[in-house]
């Protein structure tokens, strides 16, 4: 299972204890994805991400859902390559 | 440049175009709203959908912007940038927090030259900032953008916040907006259509300050602040793009 999760760039700087919010999935659980494709967004900071397939394959689980906040490192779904 | 007038509805379409395909080249616009209209946070969508459902619409625009934080109530006293920038772009490419230093460092430097007295907040003065406006009765509003701070927004001396930030960043680029009150908004009016308590307003107010009170009554003309933001923004953006990186 391949982690996705908001890249290190977009936490650069950060406080620790900071969350980031999931603002919007636009894919959803079982739906094949191409690497790079947008898969959600996230807000950090007043910040929109996208945050995007780090490979191509299909989305197993999403692990952290749309209102809810999660921490840097967190994987917020994982994906069957 | 001239003073671009606007509405609410248009900047957030000129915003999602500009990141709709890859950024090549900075590009900006700065303008005012001539009507009040309401721009809310991405992530308060359900406030979004209840004020449609309840006819706000009909009062006043109502719209989501794609970018994070509280509600901004647009309108003749507050002017508006927008900035698209390539993703490799010297203020883009060091992450988020170094894109908003750079664009709140540019508002401070430009109204300091306007007369007014006004700096960045750097993300190690944040706590001592809130903690100072709670001492004197004034707690964080998330729900509104000029309710709170957020790293390199712009305030005065006694860190009342002049300008907001925010920011969407996509594998096409990367958007910056900005939003300067050059007059006192009208708070009661963003109370009253988000059912806050009035109350509230009077937080708001003490919260922020405009470059017509920071100015003591001899106020800048608009077409003066778009011009200097627009020279200002020439000169760091297109001229000397690398002036972004070698800052301290």
């Amino acid at each position: 299972m391949t982690p996705v999760t908001l890249t290190d760039e977009a936490w650069e700087d950060v406080d620790p204890g900071v969350e980031a919010l999931v603002d919007k999935w636009l894919v959803q659980e079982g739906d094949a994805v191409e690497v790079g494709q947008p898969l959600a967004n996230a807000v950090l900071l007043k910040t929109n991400f996208e945050i995007t397939a780090p490979a191509t394959g299909t989305i197993a689980k999403i692990l952290v859902q749309t209102g809810e906040t999660f921490a840097r490192g967190t994987p917020i779904a994982t994906l069957l390559a | 440049m001239t003073l671009l007038l606007s509405t609410a509805t248009e900047d957030q379409l000129w915003n999602r175009e500009q990141l709709a395909r890859v950024v090549r080249e900075p590009r900006w616009r700065i303008g005012i709203c001539q009507q009040p209209g309401v721009v809310l946070g991405c992530s308060q969508r359900a406030v979004h959908d209840r004020l449609h459902s309840e006819g706000k619409r009909n009062e006043i625009e109502v719209v989501l912007r794609e970018s994070g934080g509280g509600a901004v109530l647009v309108g003749p006293w507050m002017l508006s940038l927008s900035l698209a920038l390539p993703r490799d772009h010297a203020w883009s490419v060091q992450g988020s927090l170094h894109s908003y230093r750079q664009l709140g460092r540019l508002f401070a430097e430009t109204l300091r030259a306007g007369g007014v007295g006004a700096h960045a907040l750097c993300p190690e003065k944040m706590n001592d900032a809130q903690i100072a406006l709670r001492d004197r009765g004034l707690p964080p509003l998330a729900w509104a953008c000029f309710g709170d701070l957020s790293p390199w927004e712009v305030v005065n001396a006694e860190g009342r916040k002049l300008v907001g930030l925010a920011q969407r960043r996509r594998s096409t680029g990367t958007l910056l907006v900005a939003g300067l009150l050059v007059e006192r908004p009208p708070w009661s009016m963003l109370c009253a259509l988000l059912d806050h308590p009035d109350r509230l307003a009077d937080i708001l107010r003490q919260r922020t300050t405009d470059c017509a009170r920071e100015l003591r009554n001899t106020p800048t003309p608009l077409s003066v602040w778009v011009q200097m933001l627009h020279a200002a923004l020439t000169d760091a953006l297109t001229r000397n793009p690398c002036v972004a990186s070698t800052e301290a």
